[in-house]
């Protein structure tokens, strides 16, 4: 009877240390996940920061700002308008798109999706190291001049915040076309997380997004020269091409190992 | 007494127009204001370029806005060469 009893306790004791042990090991893959998300979130917003259009307007701003003679208060409120407005339009479009990838998939995301994504990345990372540029001496970029031309219009005639705030937007809007691999990459990983850290997620990515935007910020209030800053702009902007094309290209073949390529094999 | 010159602009599609000295001293003032060039300083350094600017333009009929620029932004380098680096960098920094 004793003895009976004895070997129901171990065999109960190895049922509920296989039970802890499994329960262990799903928490830490559970974790794994979501650090590996996060990282891969990260590395598309500091992708998007490398993009330069949003922080040649805001050069040009600033140097509007301080031609019309504005105090260094207005300077401020006028550039920091234009940052806060950069943010939103991040936020808005990175939603937006999560929005419709979860409608779409219902967060079940299929493995041609992630194809087309890690293409897109390729793609795109391509066009950085071809075209990113104009060929020419300044940091002129290969958006549509039209386009240009609107936005250098916009900087000198904008005079109040919320017009600051419109032109943060609309410069995040025109540059969608580099833009949008960061940001579908970042959907389609968002869409798989839990609520929480899918609201962490959009917030890592806009302030790692807007980082260099934000260092320029600085640099204008602290009353650094605008020349200085431009000079440093276009001595290293093949740098930051590089950067932002080898990039992409990385968070491409990563994604395309990790979702497509690991699922087919059975998980990574 | 004003210039008779005719300034073609670069890109061909607009009507060419008269060279104008305001225009240009204050285009050289903005490109000083904006790296923080005293407002004095600013208008003396233009009304400087554009004497000399002026001269050049003595015996031409007409001159594309784009050999203006350089011209300008030459003779602005020796007065300010931060300042003549703005000035060139105006329509290439988008």
């Amino acid at each position: 009877m004793f003895k009976k009893c004895n070997s129901f306790y171990a065999y109960s004791l190895t049922n509920v240390l296989r039970l802890c042990y499994k329960l262990l090991k799903e928490t830490k893959n559970k974790n794994m996940d979501i650090l590996s998300s996060l990282a891969i979130i990260a590395l598309a917003a500091l992708i998007h920061a490398s993009f330069q259009l949003s922080v040649s307007v805001l050069t040009l701003l600033s140097g509007h700002s301080i031609v019309a003679k504005h105090s260094q208060a207005k300077v401020l409120r006028l550039t920091s308008s234009f940052v806060f407005g950069v943010g939103v339009m991040t936020v808005l479009l990175l939603s937006f798109l999560s929005l419709i990838f979860l409608d779409a998939f219902n967060g079940q995301t299929p493995d041609i999706a992630w194809a087309m994504v890690c293409g897109l990345l390729v793609g795109v990372s391509l066009a950085v190291w071809l075209f990113y540029y104009r060929r020419q001496s300044g940091t002129s970029l290969w958006i549509p001049r039209p386009i240009a031309s609107y936005l250098n219009e916009r900087t000198k005639a904008t005079t109040h915040s919320a017009e600051a705030f419109s032109l943060g937007l609309s410069s995040v809007i025109s540059e969608l076309v580099f833009i949008i691999a960061p940001l579908a990459v970042s959907a389609l990983v968002l869409i798989q997380l839990p609520a929480v850290w899918q609201l962490a997620g959009i917030g890592i990515y806009t302030v790692i997004s807007m980082l260099s935007l934000v260092v320029i910020w600085v640099l204008i209030g602290g009353g650094h020269k605008l020349s200085a800053i431009q000079k440093w702009r276009e001595s290293n902007k093949y740098f930051m091409q590089f950067a932002a094309g080898a990039g992409l290209l990385i968070l491409g073949f990563f994604t395309y190992v990790t979702e497509v390529i690991g699922r087919s094999i059975g998980g990574l | 007494m004003g210039l008779a010159v005719d300034i073609v602009k670069h890109d061909g599609n607009r009507d060419s127009e008269q060279f104008s000295r305001e225009k240009l001293h204050k285009s050289i003032v903005a490109a000083c204001l904006s790296v923080r060039t005293p407002v004095g300083q600013a208008e003396a350094i233009a009304s400087a370029v554009a004497a000399s600017v002026i001269a050049w333009l003595e015996d031409k009929p007409e001159v594309t806005s784009q050999d203006l620029r350089v011209v300008t932004s030459k003779h602005l380098h020796s007065h300010h060469p931060d300042a003549a680096y703005m000035y060139e960098q105006y329509r290439i920094t988008i």
